[in-house]
């Protein structure tokens, strides 16, 4: 759920700092906070991964990673506030961030993860990594699918 | 304005689809009654990497995904979307 114009945009540029989503105020109700990170790994395929570029087609990305919020919030009744770097990150710097709030722990967990999967299936962003050797390749992917599924 | 049934689509190729392609930003001229399966044919004439790969791309005008029958129009904007891989 947006709360209007005065919201940054969920792509943000360069890592993320997990400190400022938690730093929002909780709903008076939410005895529940889930987080999900995702970070970069230093392996990929038994190759050493030194960093990741990651792009996006950000008209799409922002509308989606929208309506995941909207829609999570329907299905757990949570406040859902997800983010996703774009460019260079390194190795252990964060690139996705989902923060569930609820009343109770059920169904922020549940929230969360639904979350997460919905952005990796339904967001137009990919990464490209970085290797030891000096090589750099955009991982295959899946099909871009609809943020509502299951 | 339209000379001899045709018109210019312009194609931002997202991710890996610039590798494909060979740019990041491509412009061709189609019929005028082109529609983003025409495009796609078009682009997998030219590029045979996309064209190992266009069952599984996305097309994108805007924020909106289209769908192949989609028809184009004048100098619109489309986005190839590659499988993707965020999160």
């Amino acid at each position: 759920m947006t709360t209007g114009n005065l919201r940054p945009p969920r792509l943000r540029p360069g890592a993320l700092n997990l400190a400022e989503f938690l730093a929002q105020p909780a709903p008076p109700h939410c005895g529940a906070l889930a987080v999900f990170a995702g970070t970069v790994r230093n392996q990929h395929d038994e190759r050493t991964v030194t960093g990741i570029r990651y792009h996006a087609y950000a008209p799409l990305a922002e509308k989606r990673l929208a309506e995941i919020e909207e829609e999570g919030a329907r299905r757990y009744g949570v406040r859902l506030a997800v983010a996703h770097a774009v460019g260079e990150l390194k190795v252990g710097e964060i690139s996705v961030v989902v923060v569930a709030r609820a009343g109770h722990r059920g169904e922020a967990f549940a929230a969360c993860r639904w979350a997460i999967d919905a952005i990796k299936r339904s967001v137009p962003i990919w990464k490209e990594e970085r290797y030891a050797d000096g090589a750099a390749e955009f991982l295959e992917g899946n099909p871009l699918r609809p943020v509502s599924e299951p | 304005m339209q000379h001899n049934g045709s018109m210019k689509v312009h194609v931002e190729c997202c991710g890996a689809a610039a590798r494909w392609c060979g740019a990041e930003e491509l412009s061709l001229d189609l019929a005028d009654d082109a529609t983003v399966e025409t495009l796609l044919e078009r682009l997998s004439a030219l590029h045979p990497e996309l064209a190992r790969r266009r069952d599984r791309l996305a097309v994108a005008a805007g924020e909106t995904v289209v769908p192949r029958d989609h028809k184009l129009t004048a100098n619109e904007r489309l986005a190839l979307i590659p499988p993707v891989s965020g999160g």
